[in-house]
């Protein structure tokens, strides 16, 4: 589904992405742990094309992104931002439908339909015509997870999507993700919800100053971390008060 | 010197010739918001575009008229050009020619300073759903934009409304000549200035109105 081949990237003369490798398989969950600053949501936003690697290959679902029709790629990856970002002027029914009308050229009947159905299944059907500024950010972030899903991706992208919400309202987002991986989606995830990755991820991604330092599935990547940096980032996570069970 | 003896008469009877100038004040202050706008939409979006050569020129375009006086911008307008191209334009078209392009550059500021001011991750989510660039200006950048400008918009408004007071030096009878006019007869220079002023006020107050009635129609819930 996902194969990224060797890629850089830099900003302004700081390296983010040093030779990163890794590929994702149809139906699997991927979770990528890290310290800040390693690199972990570039890796993410190259997959999306958001940015651009400097060099090394990003392929999803079998197109090479460096010659792909970039705004068709986009469609196959849905992604789902830390800061939500809806589009505050729209209604929440308006912000589901706009990329199927606009891009899909969906009838509004057909299109309204569809978010309907998704706002019932992230649990806000009863939100259709509110404005994102009167939800709260979990609910913000479950309408961006479903307009994501709207243009019916084959990956589902998540970039740190509980870390700027109130504790309380994390586990109604997290919900919704694990009931997504339960229907076979295909994620990547970003996070620092070490318990997430523990019950839902086929495989964890461990990333350390632009490279992918360990990868395994998720008990033994927590139980008997493989390499001593992973293992001294868990401990700085855990002690912090972020359960791992 | 004789003593100063108010004369509220001298007002009303000012006011028929005033409204008249106070008219051409609008017809030149609306016309030269318009096309100000035009040119500022269209200089703004090309600076905030990414690639060198537009937002250069747009650069070039909003400095220029920025940094030099609109007095100055007139003068070379109706007297200095035609020395240059042989025809000289009627002063009317000169005066609505320069408020618009003084205009436009502020205005061109405007623009990019909403386009800018979003958060660039209206953006990423608009393309990550699949828009092209232009295809997210049009639904998700432009509109939040547009309601970010129109509070400096109505303020550059009410500023190229009292800058029409400066086409007295090429003599287009507006409100500021006419008042000129009005003194040349009867000098009662204090009535007469008294009453251009208020017929300025009731004008910008009107922009204002006008404005904020706009700003509640358009208001984003939040």
């Amino acid at each position: 589904m996902i194969r990224i081949q060797d890629i850089s990237k830099s900003f302004d003369g700081k390296i983010v992405l040093e030779g990163a490798s890794f590929s994702v398989e149809p139906g699997e969950v991927v979770v990528i742990i890290g310290p800040s600053g390693s690199g972990k949501s570039t890796l993410l936003r190259c997959i999306n094309a958001l940015e651009r690697p400097e060099q090394g290959e990003v392929w999803v679902g079998g197109q090479d992104m460096a010659h792909a029709n970039l705004d068709q790629v986009r469609t196959q990856a849905g992604m789902v931002f830390q800061q939500f970002n809806l589009f505050p002027h729209m209604t929440v029914l308006d912000n589901l439908t706009l990329g199927p009308k606009v891009v899909k050229k969906m009838t509004s009947q057909e299109a309204e339909a569809l978010g309907k159905r998704l706002l019932d299944k992230v649990g806000l059907a009863d939100k259709l015509t509110a404005f994102p500024a009167e939800l709260s950010g979990g609910q913000q972030q479950r309408v961006a997870i479903a307009r994501a899903l709207a243009m019916e991706p084959k990956v589902m992208l998540f970039d740190e999507p509980t870390s700027a919400l109130d504790p309380e309202l994390i586990g109604e987002v997290l919900l919704v993700m694990q009931q997504l991986a339960e229907e076979g989606m295909t994620m990547v995830v970003v996070t620092h919800e070490m318990g997430f990755a523990r019950q839902v991820a086929d495989r964890v991604v461990f990333m350390d100053e632009g490279r992918i330092a360990a990868q395994g599935p998720a008990t033994e990547m927590f139980d008997t971390p493989p390499h001593p940096r992973l293992k001294e980032f868990l401990n700085r996570v855990l002690t912090h008060g972020v359960s791992a069970d | 010197m004789q003593p100063f003896h108010f004369e509220f008469q001298v007002m009303l009877d000012s006011l028929p010739q005033l409204l008249l100038g106070a008219r051409l004040t609008l017809l030149v202050t609306l016309l030269g918001c318009t096309f100000g706008f035009v040119l500022g939409a269209f200089f703004g979006l090309l600076r905030s575009l990414d690639s060198f050569w537009p937002r250069k020129i747009a650069g070039f375009y909003i400095e220029t008229i920025r940094g030099t006086p609109l007095m100055v911008q007139m003068m070379f307008l109706y007297f200095g050009l035609p020395l240059l191209l042989g025809l000289r334009m009627p002063a009317l078209v000169a005066g609505i020619v320069a408020i618009s392009v003084n205009a436009g550059a502020y205005i061109a500021e405007v623009v990019r300073g909403a386009i800018e001011g979003l958060p660039k991750g209206q953006m990423e989510a608009a393309r990550s759903i699949g828009l092209s660039k232009a295809q997210a200006m049009r639904h998700v950048i432009l509109p939040q934009a547009f309601r970010a400008m129109i509070p400096p918009l109505g303020n550059q408004f009410v500023i190229s409304l009292k800058d029409t007071s400066l086409l007295v030096v090429i003599g287009v009878g507006e409100l500021t000549r006419t008042g000129q006019e009005v003194i040349s007869v009867n000098f009662r220079a204090f009535e007469v200035w008294l009453t251009v002023a208020l017929l300025y006020l009731c004008l910008t107050l009107a922009i204002s109105q006008f404005l904020r009635f706009l700003e509640r129609r358009f208001k984003v819930v939040g």
